[in-house]
């Protein structure tokens, strides 16, 4: 690997670079190919960099989930991987239609409101022209205004009936829209089964290797490897993973950035 | 009461967290679905999880259905006489022509 802060440089499968001020966060960009204040050349890091290519005392990690990532570092494939694949194309071909009712819900309760506030206007106009009626007082503009406001109830009555009709529509559409949904969903919950399977299918491939590593570790560890802590987990599932990008370690288990080197069977990157 | 369906992973969860974090609003909860007690805090939690989830989120009112009150005579009395029936196997179509039942079909086209 190169790297290069923009005033030193330094090269080689073991990098010392605790003397230099760089951060953790900008170097693993780097390393990953997104922008970064450094630059480090080194080859693509493959899906196991991403769990375990970065140990630092704050790290956490699911022992069988980095386990699966190592196991696939080094090329084993399982049972689930094919009906993973079949799976994830068929859950590409669903199509699923937007279908929102929520437009036509709103239309109906503002045409709701609409009709109430004309029936009541209605009814008041009505109370007026009968009252003036009983007065025999001149009732032309009042009963001109009840006529405008019958008409005008008529209106967004009809208004409401075709808002109802259209809401009816949509519902319908957004129920037969459901039926590519409950597929989605079902073929999700199949491919996270899959997923899950295939993952501890891998992890069980290597958990002899992993369970070596731990013991092998210059450090005290626990005798059931998978009690170990995350940065022992991490670690162990390096050595045992085939990583082609340094690792970045920013942790004090090892004497020195070669030694880490050695026994991770990696390019290290010491912060 | 409330009838909550999800139709994604996403909002299931969610409404599984609801389901328990409000237990005295939860009527009934089945997988992905749940039934709420019909109280403005009920319609909240539903339009909440519609809000958030649009159109994975579906949200039905329901009521018991009294069938003296809804289902015709002549529907109900078929539905007895063909939970009486004396052979199990005996589908209701084929029940229905030997007893004068209604048809299936013509229920079908029948709104209740």
């Amino acid at each position: 690997m190169r790297v290069d802060d923009g005033e030193t440089v330094r090269s080689g499968r073991v990098v010392d670079a605790r003397h230099l001020d760089l951060s953790r966060t900008e170097v693993v960009a780097a390393i990953r190919g997104d922008a970064a204040g450094v630059t480090v050349e080194c080859p693509e890091p493959g899906p196991a960099h991403e769990r375990v290519g970065d140990v630092h005392p704050a790290l956490s990690v699911s022992i069988r989930g980095v386990l699966a990532a190592a196991a696939r570092s080094r090329g084993h494939t399982v049972p689930q991987d094919d009906r993973i694949a079949e799976v994830e194309s068929e859950l590409a071909d669903v199509t699923v239609p937007a279908a929102s009712t929520r437009p036509a819900r709103a239309d109906v309760a503002d045409r709701a409101d609409d009709v109430e506030r004309l029936d009541e206007r209605v009814a008041e106009l009505r109370g007026r022209v009968q009252a003036l009626r009983e007065r025999d007082a001149e009732a032309d503009e009042a009963e001109a205004e009840l006529a405008a406001a019958m008409r005008d109830l008529t209106e967004a009555q009809t208004e409401l009936i075709a808002a109802r009709e259209r809401h009816d529509a949509a519902t319908e559409t957004a129920r037969a829209a459901r039926d590519a949904r409950e597929r989605r969903m079902e073929l999700e919950d199949r491919l996270a089964n899959l997923r899950r399977a295939a993952r501890e299918a891998l992890a069980d491939a290597i958990a002899e290797e992993y369970r070596d590593a731990v013991a092998a570790a210059p450090w005290a560890t626990p005798a059931d490897p998978f009690e170990a802590g995350d940065v022992t987990a991490a670690l162990a599932a390096a050595r045992v993973a085939d990583l082609c990008a340094p690792v970045v370690l920013s942790c004090d288990h090892f004497a020195d950035p070669t030694t880490a080197a050695d026994w991770l069977d990696a390019a290290v990157l010491r912060l | 009461m409330l009838l909550v369906v999800t139709y994604s992973r996403a909002a299931r969860q969610t409404l599984r967290n609801a389901c328990e974090a409000h237990e005295e609003t939860v009527v009934r909860r089945f997988g992905r679905a749940a039934l709420f007690e019909e109280t403005e805090f009920g319609a909240f939690l539903a339009v909440r999880l519609r809000a958030e989830y649009g159109v994975d989120v579906q949200v039905e009112r329901t009521e018991p259905l009294n069938e003296f009150e809804t289902v015709p005579d002549e529907v109900r009395e078929a539905a007895r006489a063909y939970a009486d029936r004396e052979h199990a196997s005996t589908p209701y179509a084929k029940f229905a022509t030997g007893d004068d039942h209604p048809e299936p079909a013509a229920m079908k086209d029948r709104e209740l």
